[in-house]
């Protein structure tokens, strides 16, 4: 049996790296005793496989793993399981069966939203968002393996959403991952840096979800996980 | 403070979750309605005290066995230091996020001579008084325990009590003591600890020297306090605490995996092993307790691994049963058995090969010394046939590398044990290449021999660094295909052997020395040798009337009045047989050797299975 698992990591544990985030679940697989499925060879290890590694720093809503048991167990069994067993910094909210031929996570998930919270008192973020929607180019070095080329986040900003609470307001960036262009938050704080949205406003960053976008819709991975549509 | 971190301090920082606590399985106490309280401070980074068995045992004892509280505290890395220093952060226990001063005790744990600087750095950034003088009412206790305590007087200007011996026994009626007498000022209180059995308070004693720099005499201050100071010892391992739910770190830690005490101590009687001696005698914990601890432990962390630690887990005498039991139990959940360190013979590559559930990458061994007759003089009981035989059984069961532990300058040893060294790792290349089709990797680590406290060669001068530099370059001479040499830093050596042997004049030197900004000092990026003796020569102390002076039998050495049970008389004479290259044998072999730990401490060797040394050989 193959199941998706969609789970949220609070805050407190944003500075785990994606290694630390794959312990803390296998460590509770073990301590809840999940019949999860071991691979074959010299080392065993349980069949689990992440999504979109949750950069460090960031805090994450809807994250996702895929997990194979050797044996059938309800949905809600696993998911009050495992529950009763993670830190509580961390909770899984939903999951459900796959298929064995679903393709993997890595491979599917084509889109990210992230959040940034900023403290926008005297701020026009609507007017921000208007200029950054209508540029054609923009051009920021790149972060991580490739570092400091040119790259233009330009055709990887999907949608930019604002929600104004009392006295914060969230900026939310819809972006590619992977294809066509693989957006990275830090390159998205450089951006708006560049842009004039001063980085020192911001006073949280997490990533709302990871999703598959077919044309213009945006789905969530437990949607989307048919072999043949 | 907790969002103050986590919004402008943390994201500034490498690796974060060293300095965010909330763990699986953390105790976080009641501040107000617990009694004494006390911060576990590690004098190194996170993951190196998380790692640490000691740590596991003392805060599951204190927090779920007494109405006291133990919280945790670890070395800042100099990233964090300098920012917490910035911004007027003080160092905070990763429970409460309480300064370090809000505590009524602070405990550091001793387990490497050099980490006394980074004692000194987490007491300036707590904002404590660095030495017990400058002290006042309101300061905390600072304490010490483990195995460098057993030579306390270098950090008898720093430390106000030490404990000497297994800390479980000691620290919690030292806690009870405490806190029935909190009433008490600074130094009645201190009095008053000065009488329970294995505490020491450095400050209540003199200490008169010759002109030629050696002792004279030590003197306690006031009646009723002690002259000598015995260790504490559990006497029945089997019933002692141990954790069940230790705190499962978020991050990776040096040994991150579910850990087994199978016994402590060990009682082979290798001459130049600190351990060995001032453990003694050996206790073991019965299979069943065992299984009963893995149970639980992996229940309540689920690791993927279990490790056997002791200092010689081979020589538990029910290994093979344990092994195979736990093997059987938890295997088929991927659960593996971990042996961290294997005895020179082929039965333990037999059982290693039957545990090893990673591919077979490299085995670790330790015939320390080159040459027979230098193997003798250590009492290492291991010959040339047997290290063979060891490494024959590994490369025809598939392991490709091998590593090997030697020392160099150990007393006595001239060239042809240098050259030993070398001729074994050909003999070993050349067992490997009979099975193996491609050419095995030997490996070959050289750690530089300091002489410590409380062991037979407690009286040999060790190596100066040019000595050791002629050795190294030695053994370097000629480079041999597919054998790796590498090297401990002599330096470093030179200066853990001025403090391994030193007296309490060795404050000064180590204040200066923090001063000048060392810290880290068991880290070699961080390590300055230069600071180190410009703060000698400042202080106008000659580190090498500590290190490389042969010492008489009758000098009164600092840690003289440290009572670990063996008679200094024992010492003596297997000084004298080493010398004479004549071997000891085992007491669980052969019967009491006459070491004095059993009768003086009155308490006995205690194994609990039928013994497995008729696998040796």
């Amino acid at each position: 049996m193959r199941i998706r698992v969609e789970y949220e990591v609070n805050s407190e544990l944003r500075f785990l790296s994606n290694l630390d985030m794959m312990n803390v679940i296998q460590r509770a697989l073990r301590r809840a005793d999940i019949p999860y499925a071991l691979s074959e060879g010299f080392n065993p290890h349980i069949r689990l496989s992440m999504g979109t590694v949750l950069p460090v720093g960031l805090w994450g809503q809807r994250e996702y793993f895929d997990l194979e048991l050797s044996e059938r167990m309800s949905i809600e069994g696993f998911s009050s399981k495992m529950n009763a067993v993670l830190p509580p910094t961390i909770e899984i909210n939903h999951a459900c069966e796959i298929e064995q031929l679903t393709p993997a996570l890595m491979k599917v998930i084509n889109a990210t939203a992230y959040v940034f919270v900023i403290n926008a008192d005297d701020v026009d973020v609507s007017a921000w968002r208007d200029q950054v929607l209508n540029r054609d180019i923009l051009m920021v070095k790149s972060r991580g393996k490739k570092k400091g080329i040119d790259k233009d986040l330009k055709k990887g900003i999907y949608k930019i959403e604002l929600i104004n609470n009392e006295m914060v307001t969230n900026i939310i960036i819809w972006v590619s991952s992977g294809e066509p262009v693989n957006i990275r938050y830090d390159e998205l704080l450089d951006m708006m840096q560049q842009t004039g949205l001063d980085s020192r406003l911001i006073i949280d960053v997490y990533r709302q979800g990871n999703y598959i976008k077919v044309g213009e819709q945006f789905y969530s991975p437990l949607k989307k996980v048919k072999v043949f549509e | 403070m907790k969002d103050k971190l986590y919004r402008d301090i943390l994201p500034r920082v490498s690796k974060p979750a060293r300095y965010t606590g909330n763990e699986l399985n953390v105790i976080k106490k009641d501040w107000e309605t617990s009694h004494t309280k006390m911060v576990f401070a590690f004098p190194d980074v996170y993951e190196i005290g998380m790692s640490h068995i000691g740590g596991k045992i003392l805060y599951g004892l204190v927090n779920e066995k007494t109405d006291h509280l133990m919280e945790r505290s670890y070395a800042p890395w100099p990233d964090m230091e300098s920012i917490m220093r910035e911004e007027n952060i003080p160092l905070y226990s990763l429970e409460s996020f309480r300064p370090l001063a809000d505590f009524d005790i602070v405990g550091f744990s001793l387990q490497y001579e050099l980490s006394i600087t980074n004692i000194l750095n987490m007491l300036d950034l707590s904002g404590i008084p660095l030495k017990s003088e400058q002290r006042g009412e309101d300061d905390p206790l600072i304490v010490a325990g483990g195995p460098v305590a057993f030579n306390p007087e270098p950090f008898a200007d720093f430390i106000d009590v030490f404990f000497i011996g297994d800390g479980e026994e000691v620290l919690p009626e030292f806690l009870d003591a405490y806190y029935n007498n909190r009433h008490l000022g600074r130094q009645e209180c201190l009095i008053k600890m000065a009488a329970i059995e294995g505490i020491y308070v450095p400050q209540l004693y003199n200490v008169e020297y010759f002109s030629d720099n050696t002792i004279k005499s030590r003197q306690p201050l006031y009646a009723g306090i002690p002259s000598i100071i015995r260790k504490r010892v559990v006497a029945n391992l089997d019933e002692a605490y141990y954790p069940d739910k230790p705190v499962l770190p978020y991050m990776e830690i040096i040994h991150d995996r579910a850990v087994l005490e199978v016994m402590r101590g060990c009682q082979r009687g290798c001459r130049f092993c600190h351990a060995g001696m001032v453990y003694r005698p050996t206790r073991e914990r019965s299979i069943d307790t065992l299984f009963g601890q893995a149970r639980n432990q992996l229940l309540h962390t689920g690791y993927e691994e279990v490790s056997l630690a002791s200092l010689s887990t081979l020589d538990y005498s029910a290994v093979d049963q344990l092994v195979k039991g736990l093997v059987a139990e938890h295997g088929p959940r991927g659960v593996g058995v971990a042996l961290p360190s294997l005895r020179v013979d082929a039965f333990s590559i037999e059982l290693a090969n039957e545990v090893q559930k990673v591919r077979k990458t490299t085995l670790t061994l330790a015939p320390e010394a080159g040459s027979q007759r230098l193997r003798d003089v250590i009492n290492k009981n291991v010959d040339t046939e047997q290290l063979l035989s060891a490494v024959e059984a590994a490369f025809k069961s598939g392991w490709m590398s091998i590593k090997l532990y030697f020392m160099i300058g150990l007393p006595t040893e001239n060239r042809e044990d240098l050259d030993g060294i070398l001729d074994l790792l050909d003999e070993v290349k050349k067992v490997g290449n009979q099975y193996s089709r491609r050419p095995v990797e030997i490996r070959a680590s050289m750690a530089c021999f300091v002489p410590k406290p409380h062991t037979p060669f407690q009286w040999q001068p060790q190596n100066n660094i040019a000595e050791l530099q002629d050795k190294i370059a030695w053994l370097r001479r000629s480079k041999r295909k597919h054998i790796k040499l590498s090297f401990h830093d002599s330096q470093t050596s030179y200066l853990e052997g001025v403090i391994a042997r030193g007296d309490r004049r060795l404050g000064e030197v180590i204040l200066t020395a923090w001063q000048k900004g060392c810290r880290f000092d068991g880290w070699s990026e961080y390590f300055s040798f230069e600071r180190w003796m410009d703060s000698f020569h400042q202080c106008a102390i000659e580190p090498d009337f500590y290190v490389t002076r042969q010492r008489a039998y009758s000098e009164i050495m600092p840690w003289d009045f440290i009572d670990i049970g063996v008679t200094k008389e024992f010492l003596a004479e297997e000084n004298e047989l080493a010398m004479a290259g004549i071997l000891s044998p085992d007491c669980r072999q052969v019967g009491c050797t006459g070491c004095g730990v059993c009768t003086s401490l009155e308490v006995d060797l205690d194994i609990r299975g039928e013994e497995n040394f008729a696998h040796q050989g």
